[in-house]
């Protein structure tokens, strides 16, 4: 509560000096695009050199300074275009809008200016990484499908538990703890396949921000990380067409204007084609049944007038896998968001966000009526979010707004149909509201500090109707048995809570070239996604806060050293060292059953965590070789009773060191080459000390009753493609209209097995009675070789 | 829902095997030292026939030889109504401790509540159980149909039997193939009421599918070019079927020694909980005492055979 005092008294005597300054000025607003295609630049940084401060362009590529009269000029900056600057007289308030060109693509009506003279806009955001789809696209991938999950971990401070595993972990937080947004929608599942790719088409996404820590107060709902995905907006100066045939996808992604810059619209497909290839040899898929995943994003939009702007994006994907034509199982998601900018004056940017998700899966098993199983569960929600951005003067912008999602969980809609008899083994649904309140101020002092400070406030409510069931106490690890019940109405409340959420960030400019960065902040969550295994799947089920489960909270501090380095600032170093804690972490008991279980909270543990570590990142940036270096030094642990005698014990994905490489070299116009390394302690496992046998059945046992006692080998790997442009120009030398490339990958490229785990079972033989049963420890690599790609891409 | 997941890995194994490489190798990891504790195998039914109760000591993991039996030990059961049964050491099997009816006697009463003490080294170890109530089997059935995605013919039984209403019912079904007790981990066959777990709300109803078809071999066809399993039945193969009712901490002991000991491997790894100890309701009656596992339950018996004809 310290701090919020501190909040308000902020609030009240630097405000109001910064609201009566506002006298006799005037507003310099716009929008900042991409001169090829009209799409909006986010987080370019806007510069008046007169006052030597600026602003950074918003989710919208928007921007608003408010300056007193006077001759300025206006510089305009975003890596990989070319920087422009113009002068412009304030005698009232105007709009400039500008366009960038790409460095690549340049266009003669812009002015330019050598980026070197340009000083970025200094925020004081860290702890985030931002990766542009162009990047993501230069980087090898496994079978050469271009991925944005995991390209995100060759970042540092993220880390897997191995090839294959869903989702990432970020500072040694579990997967479930990340919050995945596609336009604002949350996104349950982030990965088709299990884990192999992930669902976001890289056709359609503009821009991908992950946010560590330092989280801003109008994110929230999750404690290790929010990765904010943007989807393209679709060319609103020409058509265009992109696609491919890769490995596993083949993609088509349509872009035009609607009405040429002021509506546009972008329709982006990506399916697995290994069954149609298949189907003649596979008799499974000739008798009905289904291996395929898909995934449709669709974006549109219009600019209203200049004041009002709106968008409507949706995306719709689904992984199916049937041995017929009945039996199998399905999952998606499925996301809608409705977004309506509206400028209320000059320096009031206002954005209202509307947003369906769904993430549901199905499972079905027999194929006759008289015996069959037949499964969904799902997860949906509503949400409804008004933010407000006022640009108070050119040292202050004010955000503030709220989040409202209502929440409704089906955990199982199950029937199981024996002999003709049905048994319906449903649990019933859950429904929750989740309302949160923000506001944050982002402030320069002096030229040498600024602040950012915020607060959230969210409240989560359990609501009927429903049954609550409360559980006895028992030993730590033991299944804990009901012993009430209460039936609740329609909207009567079962449980609730609230959480204060304060989140502040400090720079000091230490020297034109360097700062020192710092933050705290805290997080709540209100969800949580019920996995005891390595890797999460997609059966693995959401579970809300109950009166039986209390949110996870998160206690963050940061502390980073932040350089440019070289006079022509090409490379960039950063380090920053983390500590969280964490509470009221779930873990299970041992043989919890967490599928169609309405007594699941029985079989939950709570325990709390801590996280901490230090991440080493340079990156250059220009020029014809680039790449960066990023090294993180970590560790993540949990303490909970019934679990390793009650002491703290690592998580399955602590990673004591993560290196990382990654570099891009154009070779000639024509070829480049990228190539990326690898290399992660082994990750934490559990190993027997002995066996015994009861009742012919050999069992695994631990003396010591530990947890994660023991390391798996270390992991690196090497990856690296080449690209090669398609020509330019036709024989005869005029430009050709349709652009394409290939890219040749090599993943894993010196072929090394990296143990993805060690299990120990006893064989498969039978052995009779008197004979000893044999046991044997086994490592398993998903990868255990080189795989090739090979995948034709094409614009026009 | 285990039978579930055994589908679900399945279904992951055939997709991996088409889309990726991955790689298995037997390695010989060193462990860390523990010492030798008591393992006590008392699994006693109302069979007519002698009832045994095994006492070894645990070995090192990957030592694969037979676990020495543990000699000396008293042990006795007592029921609830006074009666003692006195187990005595087999001087043919060492670890064996053997209590041999009179005639056609069997052991215990549905109902009745049992204590195990085991006195050994100067320690007493204790633990009871309860003999539950078992229904019978009605019938056991054969079908014959094309493998899954394949054309390959198997045979697969299936009894047929009604869980008795009232929740709280669990069972063991054990399948002995042509007298071999089938005893692989995935072989392990139990239910809670007619299903999985105490969740699943399926009191009083025929056992559901997955366990009526629990009683079937597994064993993966090696012969060169086959895939999938065996058919686990061929001409004149005989089944026997036997449901021992067990108690809710038998059901929870059956439940983890499944997911510690079912490990198929390969891409189901990405899937797989963490190592932990199975449950032992073996105690030492001085809590600071050496520790022992294993376990011990006392079981009703129902069963039925047949043997399979091809026409």
């Amino acid at each position: 509560m310290k701090f919020f005092k501190l909040l308000v008294f902020t609030f009240i005597f630097c405000a109001p000096s910064a609201f009566s300054q506002n006298l006799e000025k005037f507003t310099v607003n716009g929008y900042i695009k991409d001169a090829s295609n009209g799409e909006a630049l986010i987080g370019a940084s806007v510069y008046v050199k007169e006052i030597n401060n600026g602003a950074l362009t918003n989710e919208y590529g928007f921007y608003s300074i408010t300056l007193p009269p006077g001759n300025y000029t206006l510089g305009v900056t975003y890596l990989g275009y070319l920087s422009v600057s113009r002068p412009f007289a304030l005698d009232k308030n105007q709009q400039i809008n500008v366009e960038l060109a790409s460095e690549s693509t340049q266009l003669e009506e812009v002015v330019v200016e050598d980026t070197e003279d340009q000083p970025t806009v200094r925020n004081t955001e860290m702890s985030t990484n931002k990766l542009d789809i162009k990047t993501i696209t230069k980087i090898p991938t496994l079978l050469g499908e271009v991925d944005v999950i995991r390209s995100l971990l060759l970042l540092p401070g993220v880390s897997t538990v191995g090839e294959g595993a869903a989702g990432f972990n970020v500072r040694g937080g579990g997967v479930g703890q990340n919050l995945v947004l596609l336009d604002e929608a949350p996104v349950y599942n982030s990965s088709h396949l299990f884990g192999f790719f992930s669902v976001f088409n890289p056709d359609a996404v503009k821009d991908v921000k992950l946010y560590k820590g330092a989280v801003p107060a109008r994110y929230g709902g999750r404690i290790a990380s929010i990765l904010d995905v943007r989807m393209k907006e679709g060319n609103s100066k020409k058509f265009e067409a992109n696609g491919g045939i890769g490995t596993i996808f083949s993609r088509l992604a349509i872009e035009a204007p609607i009405v040429k810059d002021k509506a546009s619209f972008i329709v982006a497909l990506r399916r697995s084609y290994i069954d149609i290839l298949a189907r003649p040899t596979l008799q499974f898929l000739k008798d009905g049944g289904a291996l395929n995943f898909y995934d449709l994003t669709l974006k549109a939009n219009y600019n209203i007038n200049r004041k009002n702007k709106v968008f409507l994006s949706g995306y719709f994907g689904r992984d199916v896998f049937k041995f017929d034509r009945v039996q199998g199982f399905d999952w998606g998601n499925q996301t809608g968001t409705l977004r309506w900018n509206h400028l209320f004056n000059e320096r009031l940017f206002s954005n209202l966000t509307l947003v369906y998700s769904q993430y549901d899966y199905n499972l079905a098993f027999g194929n006759d009526d008289r015996n069959s199983f037949r499964w969904n569960s799902s997860i949906s929600n509503f949400i409804a979010k008004p933010q407000f951005t006022y640009y108070i003067n050119s040292n202050n912008e004010l955000n503030f707004g709220a989040d409202v999602t209502y929440y409704s969980f089906e955990p199982a809609n199950a029937v199981g149909v024996t002999n003709g008899q049905a048994v319906d083994l449903s649990i019933e649904r859950k429904y929750n509201l989740e309302t949160a309140v923000h506001v944050g101020n982002s402030q320069k002092i002096s030229d040498l500090l600024s602040i950012d400070y915020g607060l959230r406030f969210s409240h989560f409510q359990y609501l009927g109707p429903g049954t609550a069931y409360t559980y006895n106490d028992t030993i730590p690890g033991i299944r804990r048995s009901v012993i009430g019940s209460k039936k609740y109405g329609d909207g009567e409340t079962i449980a609730q809570y609230s959480n204060l959420e304060p989140r502040l960030s400090f720079k000091v400019q230490a020297s034109p070239s360097s700062s020192v960065k710092g933050s705290y902040n805290r997080t709540a969550q209100y969800l949580h996604l019920i996995s005891n295994t390595t890797a999460s799947n997609p059966l693995d089920v959401w579970t809300p806060t109950s009166n039986n489960i209390k949110p996870q909270t998160a206690d963050q501090f940061t502390l980073g050293y932040f350089k440019e380095i070289g006079e022509e600032k090409k490379y960039e170093f950063s380090l920053e060292g983390y500590l969280r804690y964490t509470r009221n972490q779930i873990d299970y008991i041992d043989g919890a059953d967490l599928l169609i279980n309405r007594f699941l909270e029985g079989d939950l543990l709570v325990g709390k965590g801590r996280a901490y570590g230090v991440e080493a990142y340079v990156q250059k940036k220009t020029g014809r070789f680039t790449g960066w270096v990023s090294y993180t030094l970590g560790r993540s642990e949990l303490k909970t009773d019934g679990i390793n005698r009650g002491e703290w014990y690592e998580t399955r994905y602590n990673q004591t060191h993560n290196l990382k490489i990654a570099g891009f070299y154009d070779i000639s116009k024509r070829w480049s080459v990228s190539g990326n390394f690898v290399f992660t302690s082994g990750t934490p496992t559990t190993f027997p000390t002995s066996r015994y046998v009861v009742q012919g059945v050999l069992i695994p046992y631990n003396a010591q009753e530990s947890r994660n006692n023991v390391h798996l080998p270390d992991y690196h790997r090497l990856d690296i493609s080449f690209r090669f442009e398609g020509r330019k120009t036709h024989r005869d030398g005029s430009v050709r209209r349709n652009t394409d490339y290939w890219v040749f990958g090599l993943y894993n490229l010196y072929a090394r097995k990296n143990p993805f785990s060690i299990y120990f079972s006893q064989t498969d033989a039978r052995f009779p009675t008197g004979q000893a049963l044999q046991s044997q420890a086994i490592q398993l690599a998903i990868i255990g070789t080189v795989i090739p790609s090979i995948s034709y891409n094409f614009k026009f | 829902m285990n039978a579930n997941y055994k589908g679900f890995t399945g279904l992951l194994i055939v997709f991996a095997a088409i889309a990726f490489v991955s790689c298995e190798d037997k390695i010989n990891p060193s462990l860390e030292n523990a010492n030798s504790i008591l393992v006590v195998d008392a699994w006693i039914n109302n069979l007519v026939e002698e009832q045994t109760i095994l006492l070894t000591l645990t070995q090192p993991y990957l030592e694969n030889v037979l676990p020495t039996g543990v000699s000396g030990a008293s042990i006795t059961i007592t029921d609830n109504q006074g009666r003692i049964f006195s187990f005595k050491e087999s001087d043919k099997a060492l670890g064996n401790y053997i209590w041999k009816p009179t005639g056609n006697e069997t052991f215990g009463k549905i109902g009745n509540r049992y204590t195990l003490t085991i006195v050994y080294k100067g320690e007493t170890f204790k633990s009871t159980s309860r003999m539950g109530r078992v229904p019978s089997i009605d019938s056991i059935t054969f079908k014959t149909e094309k493998q899954p995605g394949g054309t390959k013919l198997i045979t697969r039984g299936e009894f047929w039997a009604t869980d008795p209403i009232g929740v709280g019912d669990a069972y063991w079904i054990k399948a002995f193939k042509n007298g071999l007790l089938l005893n692989k981990p995935a072989e392990i066959n139990f239910a809670f009421d007619a299903g999985f777990s105490p969740g699943g709300q399926t009191d009083g109803v025929v056992f559901i599918t997955p366990i009526r078809r629990g009683i079937n071999s597994i064993d993966e066809d090696t012969s060169a070019g086959a895939t999938g399993n065996l058919s686990p039945f061929t001409d004149n193969d005989s089944i026997n079927v036997q449901i021992h009712s067990i108690t809710y901490e038998s059901f929870n002991y059956l439940n983890q020694v499944t997911l510690e000991t079912q490990r198929p491997g390969g891409f189901s790894e990405l899937f797989s909980r963490p190592l932990s100890n199975v449950s032992t309701n073996i105690a030492n009656a001085n809590p600071t005492g050496s520790k022992a596992v294993g376990f011990f339950n006392v079981a009703a018996v129902s069963s039925l055979g047949k043997r399979y004809k091809e026409k």
